[in-house]
């Protein structure tokens, strides 16, 4: 495992987060960094962000997908986690017809749930396929619904209950949005802190002595279908 | 302005057929899209009250599913009507003057009818008002709004110019412009998403057009032929242009689906398999059977009764080609993770379908029963103030 300075890397993210914390908006640019050599498929980033955000069922805001390398008998497993890549040229939101979803200046790209009218044009649009359309369902179907289901999720530090689908989210598209409920309170992304491997990299790139500034400045490095031109702020570390 | 006569019915005529439809005088149609419209608007209301979850079949997977089919299919149905009502009265000035008020009327409601299967597909229906307050002028589908909307009014405004006999060709020429910059703003709804190679195409806007022209055929020669056989006009004279619209119709649907289809083949992106999975159904069933089949039908007969079925089946058969179209962009997954299938199948749910049943049912209900009032019949009087 990399070291850096002998520290944890989580406290090394944490100290580069409130360091970032005292820049205005404008001059943060969040991005994450996943490094594929030390994932090692443990879906406890995808189960974390389920709990943090309480998605509904089929709603992953960060999937992983198991892919096989190579031809028998030289195949291997790589594990590709998923996040909503916050494109600074995203294909989703110069579609929304409502400007419902937009790129902040901190390059979040932003769901506004009380604009969204649910036209799923952006999930359409996605090159990623990382946004999903919150119809309703809920884990416990047509049974009493269970407390986690309808409190409030927090998500981009607001408050919104799913109580029916006349509430919000439900009836909207929903995304990862890196835990910026929690990074605006100085902590790090949910996927970053129950990553196993610390393979999840989160901070200020615009910052050249963050972590993540200084582990995406290598070769290795490849932003998933970059060639698409959508300048994506998940960079993945081979 | 004269209201009623005119626009709508005279209200003598309208409870003289409200009666009759009471006392069971209103003819199977009529009471079929009546039946139609209770059913259809119980799946509206059970969608609205229940939710999406419970009554729809769209997902991740498949975000836009039939009812954004319905509502492609309805809109290109009205664009359809616009086009012929333009070429009738361009080329066929004195054989199309019976039909051109009823035609124009089935585009304004076909295109209403467009709106009842899109409100069902919408999340969150009650946020439209954000098309006024948050707009985005990048967005085709904001663009589509507007332009919709002055489709609507310029078609309206045409009906309203024929049926006071004072027709204009400016709101015609208008209203002809308006449809191909509405139609081909929704095809580029379509074509400019770039993550859905199968619909990622500068032919998007053109193909719709072209089909809008060959499905208005198809429901305007329904109706011309069932308004000769119910004026006892001469048929072989005033359904000539008709048969000859539908052909041109036919022709350009072929060209344009063979090429999209063709040029989709060769590509290499990801994602692009999605044409040679759907190849077999694209020749089979979007060449032969929606554009060979009537082409041959077409030439075995030009009676009233004949034509009114080759429409029917044109109508039919494009309906399906529509949901093909709509649905055949979500058959590869963007993302495959966990147990998603390679290719992804989608059935619509009942309530989806009976929401076809509504816009259907709405839009024969309203033509029957204004037809009946005679709204539409020729007046010996001048003009209308």
């Amino acid at each position: 495992m990399v070291q850096f300075e002998e520290k944890d890397i989580l406290d090394i993210m944490h100290e580069d987060l409130q360091r970032a914390l005292k820049k205005p908006r404008n001059q943060r640019r969040w991005a994450m960094a996943i490094d594929l050599k030390k994932c090692i498929g443990c879906h406890a980033c995808t189960t974390g962000c389920m709990s943090e955000n309480l998605t509904p069922p089929e709603i992953h805001y960060r999937p992983v997908k198991e892919e096989e390398i190579g031809e028998f008998p030289n195949v291997s497993l790589r594990f590709l986690p998923r996040p909503c890549m916050q494109c600074a040229s995203p294909t989703c939101t110069p579609v929304c017809p409502v400007t419902a979803t937009y790129v902040r200046d901190d390059g979040i790209v932003y769901i506004d749930y009380k604009k969204c009218i649910g036209c799923r044009y952006c999930i359409v649009a996605c090159s990623y396929g990382a946004r999903s359309a919150d119809v309703g369902h809920y884990f416990t179907g047509d049974m009493k619904r269970e407390t986690y289901e309808v409190e409030n999720s927090g998500e981009y530090g607001k408050t919104f209950k799913r109580k029916s689908h006349w509430h919000s989210p439900i009836g909207n598209a929903r995304k990862c949005h890196f835990c910026i409920h929690r990074v605006e309170k100085g902590e790090l992304t949910r996927c970053t802190t129950t990553c196993l491997g610390h393979a999840t990299y989160f901070g200020d790139i615009s910052d050249p002595k963050s972590l993540i500034a200084r582990v995406t400045a290598k070769a290795n490095t490849f932003r998933y279908k970059e060639e698409l031109g959508t300048k994506p702020m998940v960079i993945y570390i081979t | 302005m004269e209201l009623f006569g005119v626009i709508l019915p005279e209200k003598d005529r309208l409870s003289a057929t409200v009666g009759d439809i009471l006392r069971g005088k209103g003819g199977i149609p009529l009471y079929l899209s009546m039946i139609g419209l209770v059913v259809g608007f119980y799946a509206i209301a059970a969608i609205f009250v229940k939710g999406h979850a419970h009554t729809i079949n769209t997902n991740n997977l498949v975000p836009w599913g039939l009812q954004i089919s319905t509502y492609v299919y309805f809109a290109l149905l009205s664009t359809g009507c616009t086009f012929v009502n333009f070429f009738g009265h361009v080329f066929f000035e004195e054989k199309y003057r019976p039909f051109a008020s009823r035609i124009i009327f089935v585009g304004i409601i076909t295109a209403v009818a467009a709106f009842f299967s899109l409100a069902t597909e919408m999340g969150r229906i009650d946020r439209m008002y954000m098309f006024l307050v948050s707009p985005n002028p990048t967005s085709p589908m904001f663009w589509m709004a507007v332009w919709y909307t002055c489709y609507l009014i310029v078609i309206t405004m045409e009906y309203i110019n024929i049926q006071r006999k004072r027709h204009s060709h400016r709101v015609m020429w208008g209203a002809f412009f308006t449809a191909v910059i509405t139609h081909s703003t929704l095809g580029s709804l379509l074509g400019t998403v770039s993550s859905r190679v199968y619909y990622y195409s500068a032919l998007m806007p053109i193909y719709f057009l072209f089909i809008a022209f060959l499905t208005g055929c198809a429901l305007t020669t329904i109706i011309a032929a069932h308004t000769v056989k119910r004026m006892n006009l001469d048929a072989t004279y005033h359904l000539s242009p008709f048969v000859t619209l539908l052909k041109v119709g036919l022709g350009l649907a072929l060209l344009i689906t063979f090429w999209r289809t063709t040029i989709g083949l060769t590509g290499h992106l990801p994602g692009s398999e999605v044409f040679s999975l759907t190849l077999i159904n694209s020749f089979v069933f979007g060449i032969v059977v929606v554009i060979i089949v009537p082409y041959l039908l077409l030439k075995m007969g030009k009676g009233a009764n004949w034509l009114m079925f080759v429409g029917i089946f044109i109508m039919a058969t494009q309906l399906k080609a529509r949901n093909d179209l709509v649905v055949g962009a979500f058959k590869i997954p963007v993302f495959r993770v966990y147990d998603m299938p390679e290719v992804v199948h989608y059935t619509p749910s009942i309530y989806e379908n009976l929401v076809v049943v509504a816009s259907t049912s709405l839009v024969a209900m309203l033509y029957i029963i204004f037809n009946r009032t005679g709204v539409f019949d020729p007046r010996p009087d001048k003009e209308v103030n």
